[in-house]
Formats: structure tokens, C-alpha cells, sequence
């Protein structure tokens, strides 16, 4: 039961780039996927940037006929699930060889085919049944487990903008339980009027840039995209002779149980510490933090004191970086690819940076690798998430090779 | 593992009964909670009636405090979580809230507090929109209020697999009490009646009656038409069984085992899919180290969907072989309808009444036998009978399968 588990394949669909590379590269070379919304009309929003992804095409990745049956959200978790398992190798033969389960997160689900409804309701058209169809959440899941011919468990996590972790971290469980050999475990969201309206009127949304930690941030930006991973136990990785990007040492979730949208010091160090304690990882040990930073004035303030409360006089040695600068904040999606992003970065001892950081805020004195990328081992990385409802996760990624194979020893 | 899961107590809110005595009561009767829509207008559909649940008064479990935000999936799901804590005698306290945790199944959460606010934007403009209404867009606003409501601070999740996701939710939550990783969990399901989810069904053909007949909920049954669109919760408390006996809890069953599989054959007809559902209930079966003559009942999914009905009648009879026409097979949705992503939920806490109590629900609503599903369903009368290990099943058109094991406890 006790199997390692190990990360074996990444797929990217994001503003910066689709595929790991090109995203990777972007992430390093620290470019801003931010835009004016094109999907809606923004003119009476506060705000008209968004981080949606410009160059995806989703007839590149499904088959025409049944691009009608899915919602852009589906489409993108379909793409980034392709380029994921090819990326990892796998072969029609391991979906038959394999029990493949697919672990899958949203904050959205299927947003954007809600508001085609409401808008046909309002013009008073006719609903078409593939629009109908594309209503569920879990259309994502099962397109994905259709695209492979997998037969193994299959969920849906819907815990808002921890989605990603929520779903990596059941993977892993259903690994460990040898419940599944091999899963695709990642999120995917789609730029969506109600989320846009929604952090709108919550005077959340930043005008132009995000910029997480510095003192005159002025908020988060919307986005979009889907990453996708290849989990399996290290038995099965070694089987195939698959190339392994990193470890998955654990998780720890934890709730707030305090307000919907407000979160707390105590739950969120609560989760860093649960995930610290399963993956049996001491608090120095801890190289990267992969930040939630949104960027709003609130979710910054207490995540880096949280941070501080788990870490203690460490925490000023600890890079904490937020590819949400980059990225926007893309919702269910958001854990999952800075979960490929730590997958990189402890495979290539290199950390992304916080980009449009400018001045420094007291509240926030941690590392956040300002603005340009640093090369520095990388033995354990944190990927932390939180969410609507006070639902957070974190995840310990692991490298894997260790020191002495990377000729650090 | 480091331990089982047991159930200490439950929480019903269903269109035949408030808390699980009078749920219980209304199973064995054979009560059926077909009723003409109040909740939204529903003169512009085909169909007009549905699981309504009638009289629901959150106040009555939850008081004043806090409910005015609350969309009625918030207010169904934290008043079963209420009754499921009193139930259980449970009492979330500073020192033990981190080692308790909810998993809740919700596909959409409430999908009219989706539409109503983005038809808010759309006719009044996005500046007029109400910002306090944003929370209840999002789909694990439910799970986490009860969070809120009742200080749990182990985790938080919500499951979104539509027919599944009540049975998914508490196959989570005994993961989580076997891998140690919570001591207990509030684990269920929950679905409101509202006008934009029964759109969706209504209008994708999937509701009884739409060809202008009377609506009936008929599993199995030969002029079965589709199903009859319901609203419920059932939130059970799952607890590490150690637990529940160092606190002198009333232990009620024991979640024996889980499984779950994806039918990629799967669409509305059912007719290629089958697979899947078998996968499941072999899993369950072999984690529960139950055979399949061992099992004194199937809480079964059919929903008055031809062809649901007739793929679970099909595995039933490859899992069971020569005995599948003796071990008891009925449907409660022919009682409580098809109450989506609580219908698993709410078959646990049915399964659990027929194991405590001796009896087997009936499928009512029976007249004649569909020859494609043979088996025995337990007709219009419910059954005295001991039982000491039930089977739940799920399936879902989008390709996702479920299935339980429940059994009776002794120490």
C-alpha cells in the first residue's frame, strides 16, 4: 500500500504557452499571458483584462464531431490530457494493460454552456441537446476517459480554486490503495462572464497586471487553461521505463470553517502543516513554495503570514513564487498547473519568478524570487492552494533523482 | 488501513420523509412523493410534477442565524448534516474538528444560483448585480457551509460525478477513515428542485411522462417511461469504527467496501455500456470480502430509464448467475425518484433502515414485468426480511459507476 508515487507526464494548455515546454520556457523567461477579454463583452465590467488563452484550438486535439459535446473547459482538460500521456509515453495497449483512472477538478465546471443557455432563455431561442449535454461538470472527467479508453475510477472535484490539488492529491490515494495503476489527475476552467462579474463586484479583479505580494497590488486577474498530469506508482513507471519528473510525497487538506470567502491563518498552516507531516518533510527541508498569490490585498497578507506561522525565523529563506503573475488566476486550473510547475521545477532546479513586482510590502517580506528566474536546487517543493469556502490543500512534489544523481552531493 | 468505517448517524431530507425514522417508515409503507411543482412555475414544461419535497422550513433544523444567503442546496444539505449530527450523539469540539471532515456529492451545486446570477448581469448589467450572491455560484458553496455551520476543520470536499456523486461521497469519506486520514466525515449527497436542473433533464427527454401521460416513477417495469426529476439530501456520519466505540456511539452499519469504474461505452441508452457497473461491484464485493450469494439485497439505481433499467438487470444477472432471481433487486426512486446526485446517499440510508430494522423497500408503482429485467424487485410491497449485507449501485450517462457494500454491524 505504502507504493511511491510518482509524476510521469505533463500536459499544458495555458495563456503562456500549450505544452510543458513552451509553457516552462515562458514561466522562465517570465512572460505575462494577460489580455483584454475577447470571449464576452466587457464594457460595463470595471475591468477588461483576462488571462485566456488566445492560440488554443481545439479542433487540433478533438475530433470535429464531437467538438458540439463539449464546453471549452472540457475541451481544454482533453487537450492537455493528450499532450499529457503523450508526453508520458502511454500507449493505446497501457490503457488496456492498466486500470486508468481519471481524477479531474473545477471551480467552474461547465460555465460558459450555462450562460449560452441563459443568454438563448433570454432571446428566447431554442436550447440545442449537445449544449444540453455539455451542462454537467463531469462531462470533463468522462471526455477524458473516453479520448484513452479508461476504465478505471473516475471523479469530479469541485472545491473552487483548490480543485487541481484536491484532484492530484485523490490520485494519489488511489494509487496508493491500488485502486488505479496509472491516473490522469489534473483541473481544468474556462474564462466565464459569471466568475468575471463575480470578482467584478467584489472589487477583486486588478485593472492590468497582477502583481502578488507587492505593496500596491491591486488584485487578481481572471484567467483560464488546464494542466494534466501522468500519476502511477513508481512499480508501474519502472514497468514502462517511463522518464519521471518528481515525486508526489503527500497532501494534507484542511477547511476553514470560517466564511466563504474570507480565509484564515489558522486553516491554511493547518494544511502546510498536515502535507509536511505526511510526506515526513522537516520544515528545512522545504527548498520552494509554490504561493496561492492571487494578488488580492487580503489573500496575500495571510497566506505569507501563515507561511511565516509554519516556518518561523525559516521562512525568509524559502523562495515563494506565484506563476499567477504570469498566468492570471485560472480557478480549478490554477493548483494544477503550478503543480506541473513544481514537477519542472524540482527536475530542473530552477524557480520561476514573480513577475510585476515592484514595491516591497512589509506584510508580505517573503523571498518571491522577484521578477526574474533563479537557478538554485530544488530538493522539495509545496504547492499550496486555497479556495472559496475555506477548502485548501497543499501537496509535497518531491524530487525525485536526488541529490547524488544530479551531481550535487 | 487502520480501520473501518462505520455509520453513526443520518440525516434524511426526502419527498417522503423528513429524518430517518419517518424515511424509514415512509420505505416500508411504500409512500411515493410525486407531487404538482410549487417551487417554480412549471406550466411551460411537458411534465409538471415532481419529487417536491413538501413543507421544508430550514428554519425548523438550522434557526434564523445565517440563513438569509442560502440557496435551498445549502439550506436541504445542512439540515440533513444537523439531524445526521444529533443522530450520531457526535459533538464537533475544538480539539477533535481537525480530524473531521465533509464530502459532499453536488453536481451543480445550485445551478439556479448560477443562472439567477448571471441572468442578473445580463438584464441589469454586471454592476448591478448583487456581490453577496457570488458565494452561492460556486459549486462547493453547500459542502462548505456545512463546514461553516458546524466548525469542521479536517478538510472539505465536493464530489461532482451526477448520478454518482452522493455514493462517490461517501466511498471518499471511508477512504479517508481507512488511510487515517480523518477520524470521522459527514458524507452524503444533495440536490434541490429547481426550475434551470429540471430544464436540463426535462429537455434532453429523460422525464417520465413526456409524452403527455401521468408521470410515474416505474423501474423495471415494462411501460416504465423515464424518470420522475426529485430533490433530497442524506448526509450520513462515517466514523473510524475505533472511534465511534471509544465514544459509546450506537453504531448503525459498516461500509464494507467501495468501487468504482468508467463505462467509455456509456451514453443515455445504456445499450453497449454494462462493463463498468460490473467492475464496480466486483471491486466492492471483493473489498467487502463478500460473495455474491452473500448479498441479502441491491439497493439498485434503475431509474425508469429504459435502458438503466435494463443494463443493471443484465450485470445483476452476470454478477449473481443462477441466483439472480432470488436475491431481493428493488428501487426506492420508484418511491422517492430520482434525486441525481443525492440518490446514492439517500440508497445508503435506505440500505441502512432495511439492515437496522428488517426489511426490504418495495419498487412500487409495479405492474407488469419488463421480460428484459427479470428479476426480483420486491413488488409494490415492502418485505419483512432479516438482511445482513446490501449492495448500492450508481451509474451515470456520462460513462461513471458506482457501487457499495453496506453491512450490518456486530461487534
Amino acid at each position: 500500500m505504502n507504493d511511491r508515487v510518482v509524476i510521469t507526464g505533463l500536459g499544458v494548455v495555458s495563456s503562456i504557452g500549450i505544452g510543458w515546454e513552451e509553457f516552462w520556457k515562458n514561466l522562465l523567461a517570465g512572460r505575462s499571458g494577460i489580455s483584454p477579454v475577447s470571449s464576452f463583452d466587457t464594457t460595463n465590467h470595471f475591468t477588461h483584462n483576462g488571462g485566456e488563452v488566445r492560440n488554443f484550438r481545439a479542433e487540433d486535439f478533438i475530433p470535429a464531431e464531437r467538438l458540439p459535446f463539449m464546453n471549452r473547459a472540457t475541451q481544454m482538460a482533453v487537450a492537455s490530457a493528450k499532450l499529457a500521456w503523450e508526453d508520458a509515453g502511454l500507449t493505446a495497449g497501457d490503457a488496456a494493460d492498466h486500470t486508468v483512472g481519471v481524477s479531474h477538478g473545477t471551480t467552474l465546471g461547465a460555465a460558459q454552456a450555462i450562460e449560452e443557455v441563459d443568454s438563448l432563455l433570454i432571446q428566447k431561442q431554442e436550447l440545442r441537446k449537445g449544449l444540453l449535454y455539455q451542462m454537467p461538470p463531469h462531462t470533463a472527467p468522462s471526455a477524458v476517459a473516453r479520448e484513452f479508453n479508461c476504465h478505471g475510477p473516475n471523479f469530479m472535484f469541485s472545491t473552487a480554486c483548490a480543485a487541481g490539488n484536491y484532484a492530484i492529491a485523490y490520485a494519489y490515494d488511489l494509487i496508493r490503495m491500488k485502486r488505479a495503476d496509472i491516473v490522469l489527475a489534473g483541473a481544468s476552467d474556462a474564462v466565464s462572464r459569471i466568475e468575471y462579474t463575480g470578482f467584478n463586484q467584489f472589487k477583486a479583479v486588478a485593472p492590468e497586471k497582477c502583481q502578488p505580494f507587492d505593496k500596491n497590488r491591486k488584485g487578481m486577474i481572471p484567467g483560464e487553461g488546464a494542466g494534466m498530469l501522468i500519476i502511477e506508482s513508481l512499480g508501474s513507471a519502472v514497468r514502462r521505463k517511463a522518464a519521471i519528473y518528481a515525486e508526489i510525497g503527500g497532501y494534507g487538506l484542511s477547511c476553514d470553517a470560517h466564511h466563504m470567502t474570507t480565509a484564515t491563518v489558522e486553516g491554511i498552516a493547518a494544511c502546510m502543516n498536515k502535507a509536511l507531516l505526511e510526506a515526513g518533510i522537516g520544515k528545512e527541508e522545504v527548498s520552494y513554495i509554490s504561493a496561492h498569490g492571487t494578488g488580492t490585498v487580503a489573500n496575500d497578507k495571510i497566506e505569507c503570514a501563515s507561511i511565516k506561522e509554519v516556518f518561523g525565523p525559516l521562512y525568509k529563506g524559502i523562495p515563494v513564487s506565484s506563476i499567477k503573475s504570469m498566468l492570471g488566476h485560472t480557478m480549478g486550473a490554477a493548483s494544477a498547473l503550478e503543480a506541473i510547475a513544481c514537477a519542472l521545477i524540482v527536475r530542473h532546479d530552477t524557480i520561476p519568478p514573480t513577475i510585476n513586482y515592484e514595491s516591497p510590502d512589509p506584510e508580505c517580506d517573503i523571498d518571491c524570487v522577484p521578477n526574474v528566474a533563479r537557478k538554485q536546487t530544488v530538493d522539495v517543493a509545496l504547492n499550496n492552494s486555497y479556495a472559496f469556502g475555506g477548502n485548501n490543500a497543499s501537496l509535497v512534489i518531491k524530487n525525485f533523482a536526488g541529490k547524488k544523481e544530479r551531481g550535487l552531493d | 488501513m487502520k480501520g473501518r468505517a462505520v455509520i453513526t448517524g443520518i440525516g434524511v431530507l426526502s419527498s417522503i420523509g423528513k429524518g430517518r425514522d419517518a424515511y424509514w417508515k415512509a420505505l416500508q409503507r411504500g409512500a411515493t412523493g410525486v407531487r404538482p411543482i410549487t417551487l417554480f412555475d412549471a406550466a411551460p414544461f411537458r411534465v409538471k410534477s415532481a419529487g417536491e419535497i413538501a413543507d421544508f422550513e430550514a428554519l425548523a433544523y438550522l434557526g434564523k442565524k445565517g440563513l438569509r444567503d442560502l440557496d435551498r442546496s445549502t439550506r436541504l444539505v445542512c439540515s440533513a448534516a444537523k439531524l445526521a449530527l444529533d443522530d450520531s450523539g457526535l459533538a464537533i469540539s475544538d480539539e477533535m474538528s481537525r480530524s473531521v471532515g465533509v464530502a459532499i456529492g453536488t453536481t451543480f451545486g445550485s445551478l439556479h444560483s448560477i443562472a439567477q446570477f448571471d441572468r442578473s448581469g445580463l438584464t441589469e448589467g454586471p454592476r448591478f448585480v448583487n456581490p453577496s450572491h457570488f458565494p452561492n455560484t460556486v459549486i462547493n458553496s453547500p459542502a462548505s457551509q456545512v463546514s461553516i455551520r458546524f466548525t469542521i476543520k479536517g478538510f472539505n470536499t465536493t464530489l461532482s460525478t451526477g448520478f454518482c456523486a452522493g455514493l462517490d461521497a461517501l466511498s471518499y469519506a471511508a477512504d479517508f477513515i481507512r488511510l487515517g486520514r480523518a477520524d470521522a466525515v459527514l458524507a452524503g449527497g444533495v440536490e434541490e428542485l429547481c426550475e434551470e436542473t429540471y430544464r436540463l433533464f426535462h429537455d434532453l427527454g429523460y422525464l417520465s411522462g413526456m409524452s403527455g401521460a401521468e408521470p410515474v416513477s416505474r423501474p423495471f417495469d415494462a411501460g416504465r417511461d423515464g424518470f420522475v426529476l426529485s430533490e433530497g439530501s442524506a448526509v450520513l456520519v462515517a466514523e473510524n469504527e475505533e472511534y465511534a466505540r471509544s465514544r459509546g456511539a450506537d453504531i448503525l452499519a459498516v461500509i464494507l467496501g467501495c468501487g468504482n469504474a468508467f463505462d467509455p461505452e456509456a451514453d443515455s441508452t445504456f445499450e453497449r455500456a454494462g462493463r463498468g457497473l460490473k467492475t464496480a461491484i466486483a471491486q466492492a464485493l471483493e473489498e467487502a470480502c463478500v460473495r455474491p450469494k452473500d448479498v441479502g439485497y441491491v439497493c439498485s439505481c434503475a431509474n425508469g430509464m429504459p435502458g438503466l433499467d435494463r443494463m443493471e438487470a443484465r450485470i445483476l444477472h452476470e454478477v449473481f448467475g443462477e441466483d439472480a432471481r432470488h436475491v431481493p433487486v428493488s428501487s426506492i426512486k420508484s418511491m422517492i425518484g430520482e434525486t441525481y446526485s443525492a440518490s446514492g446517499a439517500l440508497a445508503v440510508a435506505a440500505a441502512v433502515g432495511g439492515l437496522r430494522q428488517g426489511f426490504i423497500p418495495p419498487t412500487v408503482n409495479h405492474r407488469q414485468t419488463d421480460t428484459l429485467c427479470a428479476l426480483d424487485i420486491v413488488p409494490n410491497a415492502a418485505r419483512a426480511q432479516a438482511v445482513k449485507t446490501v449492495l448500492v449501485t450508481a451509474a451515470d450517462p456520462y460513462g461513471q459507476n458506482s457501487a457499495l457494500v453496506v453491512g450490518g454491524y456486530n461487534r
